[in-house]
């Protein structure tokens, strides 16, 4: 299937299942018809008075937060009317409000999920999940007093342009504590954080274990994978994956880490060594010790231009499908 | 029509019949302008924003579709690029949740030196550019109806394609070519979540293809190659190169986990994945003109190759954790993981030289060598690890942990790779890594104070820069005053691999400090300042391959960064305002500037207008090469309802 038959399947979709809705010209505040979920409403004034003066008095009557929640995760399969959440959707994580409502607004009488307390008691109660790379318990930032689940999110005031309800632009949030990889970032070449859909979280997994000495990318856990279980970057650079014929033993071994500074980088590669010919020569060095692929890169003399640009002639340098030594 | 205008136009038509509907909707759309000086192709290499439409932002929600209790529609930087994304997550509760996300990004370098032995003639780029696009598009739909299994599947696609300019070496000279590339990556994917008495888990069976195409073509000019000396008296050139390149494959992957909560005090995770990647490949080149051969010993007027090649990755981990509530503070957490990759590859080369002499001009012939060529690596990692974790103590956090990974590596290479017969480089290398950690936290009224230490003990390396001995140690400290008004946090990071065994000599030293504090005295004004400094000092030895004699590479970095901003909101309009400076001392020496300010102005009822503007500047010290300032304009209206 070609990508301009992905991008039509994806327009058509995007019409399909946002269009009819909007194009009735009917949001939830103007819909004429309440839905199949929304409560029913008086059919008379003299009911609808009655039952008003019955009905336990509504979160959304002093609470602002109430009324713009419909469009929030927690809000969904909650009874909505006129736009505005039950109150049985604030119960979930606030208790029964029916004291705190009838003493006036008594902050005493009602839960208000924070900190250590609040996410063990409340976030964790359904978000408690353990995966192969998941730990709520044993994580990174497992819930500890200094980072707990509202550290990061905010149920009622996440950035608008955020998904999964966090309290501000990731590169903003993340940076907060972890400043040294935001440093990374002043770097000349870098990954584009922030702006066109690449996040800290596209790599790293904020829910997941803290990381051991390994050498795979895989198996570190604070990191993402492929469907298929492989390093995070395969995720967009597929080019790269393979197989092939005769891989680069560095990434064979080491994966891509072994040359590569991913947060940021002063080489235009992203390489961890300014110049190409120091990232190489440091590797293929013939001097003590068994180790792999110190072969001395022929005799190539590298007070020559010619042969301090490695790549020039070893084009293939993250694996080659007709040259072991990888010349194209 | 373009994959990007058919999906911006999409999405404006979209918005347009929001608007109509008066759906929640933020949006902002308009149009950026560049102003450019200096080197074009570097400024495209590291920021690449450039002149066109743009919806800069938008997010649309909502409740009640005839299909969808929740639509959310989040688009960022779409249009012009480089670097555009698309996200939306839909879905009705209990029956089903859609969720797509769309990325295009346009991948561009054309670099003053790298892969550019020319440059001290002052000849800029290097050889090796490229202007390519990455579409990617991933889809999952998972079915709710179910309370024990919610089945799902998911597509995805990648293609990056687009032009660039390459070099590679025939006939002893290296020659600049033209590259035409397309790949194509789809997968398809499904499985279950599942969720039985005690047990819960997911299970993905996923095929994944792929298509490479490259072709290419010796570049007009180029004829004469990069090295202008004769080869045994007689000059080499080209008068012509093509190459073709195919290679498509397939990977079956299954993906399982399964979590079982056997008590209240004892979790047990269990996950396995496997994959199985075979690609095939076929490459043709046809090459006229004047070359040697050393391999054959001749010089040659024309090559043709045909390459068939084969290869294979086959990996699979596998693994058990468990987590255990020793106390209601107290948590022992221990598992082991173990993976195994196999890569094979051969490749049948057939290359038949046409009009050869030997090297003294004598014995003319057509020559054809069949080669066989063939390579094999095993790799496998074993990681045991242990963890005692006190998360709630108080205001004290810590954690204590031990862990082990061994890795072995199994290296069977081809014997064209061997330049020096020896072990080096194929046989069997073994590595393995002790870890110990510590780390602690204390937090109390808007005070957090962090500290972390781990030491890794490595017994052989397998890779010459691999570290023997590392220490790493983080610190960090942080006020939130009462009232939010004031933040401020300092953190410290420093890690030392070394390996100290002679003939290594490996010696790194890598420090981050950074310092930063936030002032917001009232709702309207919020003043930012950070200062950071990032040192890298690494040295081994290394043989010059020319003359054999030791020499130490140094690599050293000495960045200092400073940022400032300043955000002001005052109805009907806000500002925010920054500068940052980096300031790289080391092998590679330069400066950035980047200024940035953003003024949005509210004008009729829910709409807006937006300024934008963005400066880099980026300096080499002489002589300069890469040297730009680039300024961005962008003007864009906004809406809410």
């Amino acid at each position: 299937m070609s990508m301009k038959t992905c991008a039509v399947g994806l327009s058509a979709l995007l019409l399909l299942l946002g269009l009819p809705g909007l194009a009735s010209g009917q949001t939830p505040e103007q819909n004429p018809t309440p839905p199949a979920t929304t409560t029913a409403t008086a059919t008379t004034t003299e009911a609808a008075t009655e039952q008003a003066a019955e009905a336990p008095p509504a979160c959304a009557d002093c609470h602002d937060e109430a009324k713009v929640f419909a469009t929030n995760t927690h809000a969904r399969g909650a009874t909505i009317t006129q736009g505005v959440v039950s109150n049985d959707t604030c119960v979930a994580c606030h208790g029964d409000g029916t004291e705190h409502a009838l003493s006036g607004g008594d902050k005493t009488k009602i839960t208000k999920p924070a900190g250590l307390t609040g996410s063990n008691d409340t976030c964790l109660l359904c978000h408690e999940t353990s995966t192969d790379r998941l730990s709520r318990r044993g994580g990174m930032h497992a819930n500890t007093a200094t980072v707990n689940c509202l550290t990061c999110h905010s149920i009622h005031h996440p950035d608008p342009r955020s998904p999964h309800l966090v309290a501000r632009p990731q590169l903003e949030l993340c940076g907060s504590c972890h400043t040294q990889s935001a440093g990374f970032i002043n770097k000349p070449y870098r990954h584009r954080l922030g702006r066109g859909g690449m996040e800290c979280s596209s790599c790293h997994e904020p829910h997941g274990r803290p990381s051991t000495s390994v050498r795979s990318m895989a198996m570190l856990n604070p990191l993402r994978t492929t469907h298929a279980g492989e390093a995070p970057c395969l995720n967009c650079h597929a080019d790269k994956r393979g197989p092939y014929v005769f891989p680069h033993g560095a990434n064979a071994v080491g994966d891509c880490v072994s040359c590569h500074e991913v947060h940021g980088s002063s080489n235009p590669k992203q390489l961890k060594r300014a110049n190409v010919w120091q990232l190489c020569i440091e590797c293929h060095s013939p001097i003590a010790g068994n180790t792999l692929g110190s072969q001395p890169p022929s005799f190539h003399n590298l007070s020559n231009p010619r042969y301090r640009n490695c790549t020039s002639c070893h084009t293939a340098v993250h694996g080659s499908n007709r040259d072991p030594q990888l010349l194209k | 029509m373009k994959t990007r205008s058919l999906v911006l136009w999409a999405c404006l038509a979209l918005l347009a019949i929001a608007a109509h509907a008066q759906t929640p909707v933020d949006v902002e759309v308009g149009y950026r302008w560049l102003s450019l000086s200096g080197n074009s192709d570097m400024y495209r290499t590291q920021i690449n924003e450039r002149d066109g439409l743009l919806i800069r932002a938008l997010t649309l929600a909502s409740t009640d579709t005839p299909y969808t209790d929740h639509f959310r529609l989040d688009i960022s930087d779409l249009g012009v690029g480089p670097a555009g994304s698309l996200r939306l997550d839909a879905g009705k509760t209990s029956v089903y949740r859609f969720t797509l996300a769309y990325r295009q990004t346009n991948s561009f370098s054309a670099l003053p030196g790298f892969a550019n032995p020319l440059l001290g003639q002052g000849v800029i780029p290097g050889q090796h550019t490229y202007d390519r696009d990455r579409r990617m598009i991933d889809a999952d739909l998972e079915l709710l109806r179910w309370s024990k299994i919610t089945p799902f599947i998911g597509l995805s696609w990648n293609r990056y394609s687009g032009p660039g300019t390459t070099t590679y070496h025939v006939g002893q000279d290296e020659f600049a070519l033209g590259s035409s590339l397309t790949n194509r990556d789809q997968e398809i994917r499904g499985g279950a979540a599942f969720e039985f008495a005690m047990f819960t888990g997911q299970v993905t069976q996923g095929w994944r293809t792929f298509k490479d195409h490259e072709t290419l073509t010796l570049l007009p000019g180029a004829n004469a190659g990069n090295n202008s000396d004769p080869i045994l008296g007689q000059p080499i050139n080209a008068t012509a190169i093509t190459r073709d390149d195919r290679a498509d494959g397939h990977t079956p992957f299954t993906n399982a986990y399964v979590t079982g909560q056997f008590t209240n005090r004892l979790r047990v995770i269990g996950n396995f994945v496997r994959f199985a990647a075979n690609s095939n490949s076929d490459e043709n080149e046809n090459d006229a003109g004047s070359f040697a051969s050393f391999a054959i010993s001749r010089f040659f007027k024309s090559l043709t190759e045909e390459v068939n090649g084969r290869a294979k990755n086959t990996t699979w981990r596998g693994g058990a954790r468990a987590e255990v509530i020793v106390t209601d503070k107290v948590d022992f957490l221990a598992g082991f993981q173990r993976e195994h990759r196999a890569l094979e590859g051969s490749a049948l080369i057939n290359d038949l030289y046409m009009q050869t002499v030997n090297f003294g001009g004598l014995d003319p012939r057509d020559i054809q060598t069949i080669v066989k060529s063939k390579s094999s690596l095993d790799r496998d990692e074993d990681v045991l690890d242990a963890a005692i974790s006190a998360r709630a103590l108080g205001p004290f956090s810590l954690r204590a942990g031990f862990s082990t990974s061994h890795q072995d590596v199994d290296v069977s290479p081809d014997l064209s790779e061997i330049v020096v017969p020896g072990s080096s480089q194929g046989g069997t290398f073994s590595r393995r890594v002790n870890t110990s950690d510590l780390s602690g936290s204390f937090a109390k009224a808007g005070f957090t104070l962090g500290a972390a230490w781990r030491h890794d003990s490595a017994n052989d390396p397998i890779l010459r820069t691999d570290f023997l001995k590392r220490d790493r140690i983080r610190a960090r400290a942080g006020w939130l005053s009462p009232s939010r008004f004031f933040r401020a946090g300092v953190v410290a990071e420093e890690s030392t691999p070394k390996n100290d065994s002679p003939g290594f000599a490996y010696d790194s030293k890598i420090r981050q400090y950074t310092a930063e504090a936030e002032l917001s005295p009232t709702e309207i004004i919020r003043v930012h300042a950070a200062a950071s400094r990032y040192r890298a000092d690494s040295t081994i030895v290394y043989r010059h391959p020319e003359n054999f004699t030791l020499d130490t590479s140094v690599h050293a970095e000495n960045g200092k960064s400073y940022e400032g901003g300043v955000g002001l909101v005052f109805a009907p309009a806000s500002i925010d305002a920054s500068y940052s400076r980096f300031d790289n001392s080391g092998t590679t020496p330069f400066t950035i500037d980047r200024y940035h300010a953003r003024v949005m102005f509210n004008l009729v009822g829910r709409t807006g207008a937006v300024a934008e503007f963005d400066r880099d500047k980026y300096n080499e010290p002489a002589p300069s090469y890469g040297s730009f300032q680039a300024s961005r304009y962008g003007i864009y209206l906004r809406w809410t309802q």
